[in-house]
């Protein structure tokens, strides 16, 4: 018996010591020891938080939540934009743990970032920049949305997560203006960027997020004003800026859309890679490869371009023609809506024919027309309108498309400008020309009375230039909501093109939408109910 | 005179009682006291004859000429008894002078025999095996076998009849019914498919999975399971609770599926066996649509009832319905698929030596029509290759094992979900082809052609290979003690290509334009060493059988994926405008490797064979924890009681056979829900993250660590009973168990996303699982007919006792509908608003409760103000269903009558519900449908007040956003059904025809499949569910958009030379 046990005890040893080791670990990842201190890493740390700043579907989401657009299958645009939001709307809750996500890679950066020896201090300091920057952003964007909400700044443990408060809204602004001004020194300016760093935040980028965010409290303009002048007139240090001749390339000529002087700061995508971004396949019209429609312009966008000559379409001696509504507008409509009759030119790109789309119920020499308006189907416009801008000719197959989306440009901060100057009281010819002036003969306007200095009044007049200028950039909600006009203009039906074919309702134009706005609740968006169930200091904004 | 002689004699019975068993004593003293008095009666002649002992001497053997050790000889109407030894042979002394002495045999899985010895001094026995066998049958059970009589635990055992019989295609779906509370379920019927198991159902919010173990080899994979041929299966052993899993330690808290292969027998002529099967899958579409006519009437009435114009003119009604119907539906793209399988086996022994050799290809084709544009059609194809094989040499046994199967999976490159989607949601106007063969879009499907991607657009081709290889040697150190070395494991190979190609339609619309083409690989092999001592020995009555062993094992797979976009069209190579897709594309850089290192034991000990205990561990230690955390200990102990054997019951023989009572406890582990290095940071750099003037930049992430991470740990009870009625013609058991499950890995609940990462997996959670399960089997024989009946029935009712820390419940959106977990209840619910029929009249609008901003009307649906307040809100939410399967059951019925004989199989679910939305349920459904269905007709109208649907109301209406976007029971329904899955008919000719032919049997039949089903939802198949075998509450919502439930019809041969 006892060599019996023996013989077993040796086999075991043998069957045990020929094993593996219990120490197996991962043979394609770093470990917390190794990681900083290459410093490709680093970079490749940085790029991760650059990516994670924003991105498409935020961008073009924001349209769909204003007056200037509307989804008929995005279920979050639905809810909110028709008033029946609540603490446990997936975009609230959405939007939020993707900020605070981004915020952590952001803290995760600047714990860890010294580990690194070899890159040198002026390098990490840009590199800090350019993360706190971000940092930065996500509060402002936090802030915006949702009034008071947690300050982090550093990186925060899950306890830690339980049990953190909000800060007032005022304090966070505070923290990303104070941000702004301590990066600006370790960022490069525009001029200063060699090419290949084309992209990457830069003092001018700080300024304009500055502006954006000072003009959003509405009570700081003076602020505003410095900051865009310090933009305007100091190109030795802040980098040199100007508007580029043709409004509608910005978005859509793949080369004036990456390297231009206009641009400040970009969402940066890359053609025929996996950075790429398809939004466009259900914004285009059907007939020219559009899949469904998940963003239509609305007949309030439409009518908000001016005449050529400078008057709204409803003002007299405007010369509007109701039945030949798109003739004589604002070329930037052209450049950004697609209506009945439209030419659309492909490009020479994959996607589609160049051809007139016909939107018109009935008017499609191809029958049934795919890009007709018809109620209830999801292929086509419910409003009678698609998009043209950021259409881009060299997109691959799907609308797959490299082309940056701006997330801030020149022609914003001569709006911000404007803006400011005029709400303190200080509007001129001077600055008009400088501004509104200026962006509209860039747009392709030459008559004077559209160019020149009216006089008087001109706050309806700036608010309806950002609209134009700026619609499908994102820019218009946070207008709506900063100028208090919810309760007014996402009050009530949004329209589509006058194609309801029942000239009793709304004279004939579809109803797209009823929606609802309750200015006591709806200007914050609701904590959302998870984090507010397992954090008891995250108290609920008013209403919800 | 009873009384008297009982007070008398009380001293001599306990004096005539074995030693040692005072607690068996005790036990057996509880509850049979009148069988005592009958026993003290008997006890007198005892003591009054002893001084008259004769000797008989005798062997007892078996059938086959084995002796017999460990039989009970006894003398007939007396206490007195003996036991054979290792040779069989016995010594008994009996009272001299009785003519009519009798001595009885019982030896348990054999027919007890009475024999009379009259003066005969040597006798010599056969006994019979029990013709029910299930006792006698010699059952797997990890790491060694166990007669079933011996058994403690809950084991179930499924038999190769059972698999063989059916023409199913993998060993999965052969299991389905055959053992109580195991539990498949499929989450698609299509071809190929793996399936999802469930031993006594969900005790864990993590993975479960139950450990499969092919021929001593632990399976990476349940899926394994699949890619066996079914014909080589000898048998499925199911160890459900602690008692029997705890030998597989740290990977048995979800049961173990232990599956054997077949072999060859000693001195066996070599027989070959033949069997195939052929026949058609019938699909069954349950659903039908509306006439286009009637559609468009139905949109109308929608619009109109939302206050909207309506979109068709009655002109246009009229040019609907004299067009007729066109061909957009899923029938035009389904057709009956054949099926064929085949085996060839050759298997026999000389007399050292013993071999199987087997052959199996089988192929089922998919009821989609198509090839994708070029190749085979769709369908799944399976090779199976066997060679089990052993060799005696002297005293040392040695058994080899080798397999290969191939199988290839031929899909669509859309996704079967797509098409159906497609399919549904078209109005019956449009076709999918023109007279031209030209595939049409539409202004609904505007996008794809559904035929044109199946006909055209490319496929996805999975092919996987393995081998299976095993060697294993026993060798006997001494006459009870043998050694067993065991090295096997399993090398896969699984491959997939992509091709997605081009398709253009009419008047509009392209798939597949960004010819995307790709090729992955998967390689992995598993190893798994053992070694372990066992030890039988009987003393007297106490019969004893150890096992101790060590195990390895080592996992490890890479695999490696290129990834082109704009391949050239015909042939999918790289050309001008070729892009390799980074992202998507990457080396076998990654490994994924775990190891486990284990001691494990088992000791079972028994005395007379009526009173049974066993004591099983396994320590483990796992690469997938840090150290520290690595070791587990998993002990457990069973105990049996044979109470039937005592001569107590003997009044009851007659009808009460057999009855053993059995209990057992133990705690059991988990690992498998953790990945392989969740203890550790890392950090992972990636290609593709962002871009700097139109260069693409890599980035890097980081993946959050537990370093405390550990095993989840299941403590269970079981208790329960195996019966055997009318000399066993009716046997069955029942089983009742009790586990609770703790520290289960699980991303923790209770961290605010404002922590900004997915907190890491860590051990939160704590599950109660409770259930029970039976099962009996009737078997009648006469001389012509042999019939049996078997039917098996369990259920399970889990109840969560922690989600995370402190935190009660958790809800999950899942699309219009919630589930929920909450603390105190079963896992995973439905959860949503309670609907109390229809607002009828304007009145009811004016009065009753709505939820907040709704503007209903008469025919909206009304929910139910749960807490009174006057308001429909959160507050008025409530549990509204349970997804998973309860009461499951199956039948077996079988019946042979000269030369003919009959399988019926009869399958299903007592009670499930099943949430279902999407185009097959809400009428224009998000008007990404356009089409209404028969059964969906049944809505409100005034004249329909209790209609099952609300009124017709277009999307985004007040009335669709009142009846269909508040998720409530609206999307409930009965998921319970019985169906008769296999009807197998056999005719087998007479032997004097075949042996002229050289054949020993010849049997032909018909086969049948899924020929009925009973259950009230009607239009989808209520087998298939949208969860995993874990309930998890992120999966997505059933939009019954899945491959349909076939029909299979055949013949088959089975030929025996």
């Amino acid at each position: 018996m006892k060599h019996l046990i023996k013989y077993f005890a040796i086999t075991s040893l043998i069957v045990v010591s020929s094993c593996r080791k219990l120490d197996i670990g991962p043979t394609d990842a770093y470990s917390t020891l190794n990681f900083w201190t290459a410093d490709a890493n680093v970079y490749n740390a940085l790029n991760n938080n650059y990516s994670l700043m924003y991105n498409s579907g935020l961008y073009f989401g924001n349209e769909g939540l204003s007056d200037n657009a509307y989804s008929q299958n995005n279920n979050d645009l639905i809810q909110i934009a028709s008033g029946n939001a609540n603490s446990l709307t997936p975009k609230f809750a959405g939007d939020w743990a993707y900020y605070y996500s981004t915020i952590k890679s952001c803290n995760q950066f600047l714990t860890n970032v010294d580990q690194n020896t070899t890159l040198g201090a002026t390098t990490l300091n840009r590199l800090k920049a350019e993360v706190r920057f971000i940092r930065a952003f996500e509060h402002f964007n936090l802030t915006k949305w949702y009034g008071d909400v947690p300050l982090v700044t550093n990186d925060i443990t899950q306890e830690e997560a339980k049990t953190i408060s909000k800060t007032p809204k005022a304090q966070v602004v505070d923290f990303v203006i104070s941000e702004l001004k301590a990066i600006i020194s370790a960022l490069p300016s525009k001029d200063q960027l060699p090419a290949g760093e084309n992209g990457r935040i830069t003092k001018g980028a700080a300024l304009a997020l500055q502006a954006r965010v000072l003009l959003y409290q509405g009570n700081r303009m003076a602020e505003v004003v410095t900051a865009c002048e310090d933009l305007m007139n100091n190109a030795g240090t802040n980098g040199t800026y100007s508007l580029v001749s043709n409004y509608s390339n910005l978005f859509s000529d793949p080369t004036v859309n990456r390297t231009n002087t206009e641009t400040i700061l970009s969402l940066q995508y890359v053609p025929a890679t996996t950075r790429t971004w398809t939004d466009f396949w259900d914004f285009a019209p059907n007939s020219v490869g559009g899949r469904v429609n998940a963003l239509a312009p609305t007949q309030e966008l439409v009518d908000d371009y001016i005449m050529l000559n400078g008057r709204s379409i409803t003002e007299a001696g405007s010369g509007y023609d109701e039945n030949n509504p798109y003739v004589n507008r604002d070329p930037r409509l052209t450049a950004t809506v697609v209506y009945d009759r439209y030419n659309w030119n492909n490009g020479g790109g994959v996607n589609g024919t160049s051809k007139i789309i016909y939107i018109k119920p009935g008017t499609d020499p191809t029958r049934p027309g795919p890009d007709e308006y018809s109620s209830g189907r999801q292929s086509s416009s419910p409003t009678g309108y698609y998009w043209r801008k950021y259409f881009d000719p060299s997109a691959l197959a799907n609308f797959t498309s490299g082309n940056n989306l701006h997330l801030f440009r020149y022609a914003e901060i001569l709006l911000d400008y404007a803006e400011a100057k005029n709400s303190l009281g200080q509007m001129t010819a001077t600055v008009w020309n400088q501004t509104i002036g200026a962006l509209r003969a860039r747009a392709g306007f030459t008559d004077q009375g559209a160019l020149s200095y009216p006089g008087g009044d001109v706050t309806n007049i700036i608010r309806r230039e950002r609209r134009a200028e700026l619609a499908l950039e994102g820019i218009r909600i946070d207008d709506i909501r900063r100028w208090r006009i919810a309760e007014t203009v996402l009050n009530r039906y949004v329209h589509g093109a006058k194609f309801s074919g029942d000239p009793t309702t709304d004279n004939g134009y579809i109803r797209v939408q009823l929606r609802r706005f309750n200015p006591n609740r709806d200007y914050l968006w609701a904590i959302p109910s998870g984090d507010q169930s397992l954090n008891a200091q995250l108290t609920q904004n008013p209403g919800y | 005179m009873r009384s008297r002689l009982l007070q008398k004699l009380s001293p001599l019975k306990l004096r005539g009682r074995p030693s040692g068993v005072g607690l068996f004593f005790l036990l057996s003293c509880c509850g049979a006291a009148n069988s005592h008095a009958e026993n003290l009666i008997f006890n007198r002649t005892v003591s009054v004859t002893n001084i008259f002992d004769a000797v008989i001497t005798g062997q007892v053997k078996d059938e086959q000429g084995q002796p017999l050790p460990g039989v009970t000889v006894k003398l007939q109407n007396s206490q007195v008894a003996t036991m054979t030894d290792v040779n069989g042979n016995f010594k008994i002394s009996v009272p001299d002078g009785d003519n009519n002495r009798s001595l009885t045999f019982t030896y348990i899985g054999f027919v007890t025999q009475t024999l009379i010895v009259g003066q005969q001094a040597q006798i010599n026995v056969i006994l019979k095996a029990d013709t029910t066998k299930a006792l006698n049958e010699v059952v797997v059970v990890g790491y060694g076998t166990q007669r079933r009589a011996t058994i403690n635990s809950a084991i179930g055992t499924v038999g190769a009849r059972d698999i063989n019989e059916k023409p199913v295609l993998n060993a999965v779906q052969a299991l389905q019914g055959e053992s109580p509370n195991l539990i498949i379920q499929q989450s698609t019927l299509d071809p190929g498919a793996t399936l999802l198991i469930n031993i006594r159902g969900v005790s864990t919010t993590g993975n479960n999975d139950p450990l499969l173990v092919i021929d001593g080899i632990v399976s990476q994979s349940t899926a394994d399971l699949s890619l066996l041929n079914p014909n080589d299966i000898a048998s499925v052993t199911v160890l459900k609770d602690a008692g029997a899993a705890a030998i597989y330690g740290s990977r048995g808290a979800n049961g173990v599926l232990l599956v054997t292969t077949k072999s060859g027998k000693l001195n066996q002529k070599p027989t070959v066996t033949y069997n195939g099967n052929y026949g058609w899958q019938k699909p069954n579409v349950l659903v039908k649509k509306v006439d286009a006519a009637d559609n468009a009437y139905y949109k109308n009435e929608s619009l109109v009832n939302a206050g909207l114009p309506p979109s068709f003119t009655p002109a246009q009604i009229q040019q609907l319905a004299a067009q007729g119907n066109g061909t957009w539906d899923v029938n035009h793209l389904l057709y009956d698929a054949p099926q064929l399988s085949q085996n060839v086996s050759v298997s026999g022994g000389g007399a050292t030596n013993t071999y199987f050799v087997s052959a199996g290809y089988l192929n089922q084709l998919s009821n989609f029509l198509g090839n994708g544009g070029s190749g085979n059609k769709f369908g799944f194809q399976k090779y199976n290759l066997r060679l089990n094989q052993s060799t005696i040499i002297g005293r040392f046994k040695l058994n080899g094992i080798l397999e290969y199967t191939k199988s290839r999976n031929k899909t669509n490159s859309v996704g079967n979900n797509n098409i159906f989607a497609d399919a549904n949601r078209v109005p019956y106007n449009y076709s999918w082809q023109d007279e031209n063969g030209n595939y049409l879009t539409n202004p609904i499907a505007s996008q794809y052609n559904e035929l044109g991607v199946l006909e055209k657009g490319g496929f996805n081709q999975a092919d996987n290979d393995r081998i299976f290889g095993n060697l294993n040697g026993t060798l006997n150190i001494a006459k009870s003690l043998t050694l067993t070395g065991v090295f096997g494991g399993t090398i896969q190979n699984n491959g997939n290509f992509f091709r997605r190609t081009q398709v253009n339609y009419l008047p509009a619309g392209v798939y597949g334009n960004d010819l995307t083409t790709f090729d992955n690989n998967s390689k992995s092999h598993s190893f798994n060493t053992q070694v372990y001592l066992n030890y039988t020995k009987s003393f007297q009555q106490h019969n004893v059988n150890a096992t101790l062993g060590v195990s390895s094992e080592i996992n490890s797979q890479r695999g490696f994926q290129l990834q082109k976009t704009l391949t050239d069209p015909v042939f999918g190579n790289a050309t001008t405008g070729t892009l390799i897709d980074a992202t998507n594309s990457y080396n076998s850089i990654t490994i994924q490797a775990n190891s486990l290192q284990s001691v494990f034991g088992r000791i079972s000990y028994d005395y007379k064979s009526r009173y049974f205990l066993d004591f099983v561990f396994r320590d483990d230690a796992s690469s997938k924890f840090a150290q520290g955390q690595r070791s587990g200990f998993f002990p457990s102990v069973n105990a049996g009681y044979l109470i039937s054997d005592e001569s107590f019951m003997d009044p009851l023989r007659n009808t009460l056979s057999r009855l053993k009572l059995r209990a057992s406890y133990g705690v059991v582990g988990n690992n498998q829900t953790a990945g392989n290095y969740t203890y550790l940071t890392t950090y992972f750099n990636y290609p593709g993250a962002y871009g700097y003037n139109g260069v693409i930049q890599g980035g890097a992430g980081t993946n959050l660590s537990n370093p405390l991470l550990t095993w989840e740990r299941a403590a269970t009870l079981n208790a329960g009973f195996d019966f055997g009625l009318f000399q066993n013609k009716l046997t069955g058991s029942f089983d009742y168990f009790d586990k609770t499950t703790s520290n289960i890995q699980q991303t923790p609940l209770d961290v605010p996303s404002i922590f900004g990462a997915a907190p890491p997996t860590a051990n939160v959670a704590k599950v109660q699982n409770r259930g029970w399960e039976a099962e009996v089997t009737y078997t009648l024989k006469s001389a012509k007919v042999t019939q049996s009946f078997s039917a098996n029935i369990g259920n399970t009712q889990n109840k969560l006792l922690q989600l995370t820390g402190n935190t009660q419940q958790i809800i999950y959106n899942q699309d219009v509908y919630q589930l929920i977990r909450r603390v105190g209840e079963p896992l995973t619910q439905y959860y949503g608003y309670v609907t109390d029929g229809y607002f009828q009249n304007q009145a009811d609008v004016n009065s009753l409760p709505k939820p907040a901003g709704a503007i209903v009307g008469p025919g909206d649906i009304k929910f139910k103000d749960l807490n009174g307040d006057g308001k429909i809100d959160d507050n008025d939410k409530k549990v509204i269903g349970n997804p998973f399967p309860h009461y499951t059951f199956g039948f077996t019925y079988r019946v042979a009558v000269a030369g003919f004989d009959l399988t019926l199989f009869i399958q299903g679910v007592g009670q499930r519900d099943a949430f279902l939305r999407g185009e097959l349920v809400e009428p224009f459904h998000y008007n990404y449908g356009q089409t209404l269905y028969d059964h969906m007709t049944n809505y409100w109208t005034p004249n329909n007040p209790d209609a099952r649907y609300p009124r017709l109301a277009s999307n985004g209406s007040p009335s669709n956003t009142n009846n269909w976007r508040n998720g409530s029971d609206l999307y409930r329904y009965n998921a319970a059904y019985a169906r008769l899955k296999n009807v197998n008919i056999g005719y087998t000719l007479p032997s004097a025809l075949t042996r002229k032919a050289g054949m020993q049997r010849v049997r032909v039949s018909a086969i049948g499949q899924n020929l009925f089903t009973l259950s009230k939802l009607k239009f989808i198949d209520p087998e298939t569910t949208e969860f995993g075998n874990s309930v998890s509450p992120n999966t997505g919502s059933n939009s019954a958009r899945n491959y349909l439930l076939p029909i299979f019809i055949g013949a088959g041969l089975d030929i025996t030379f």
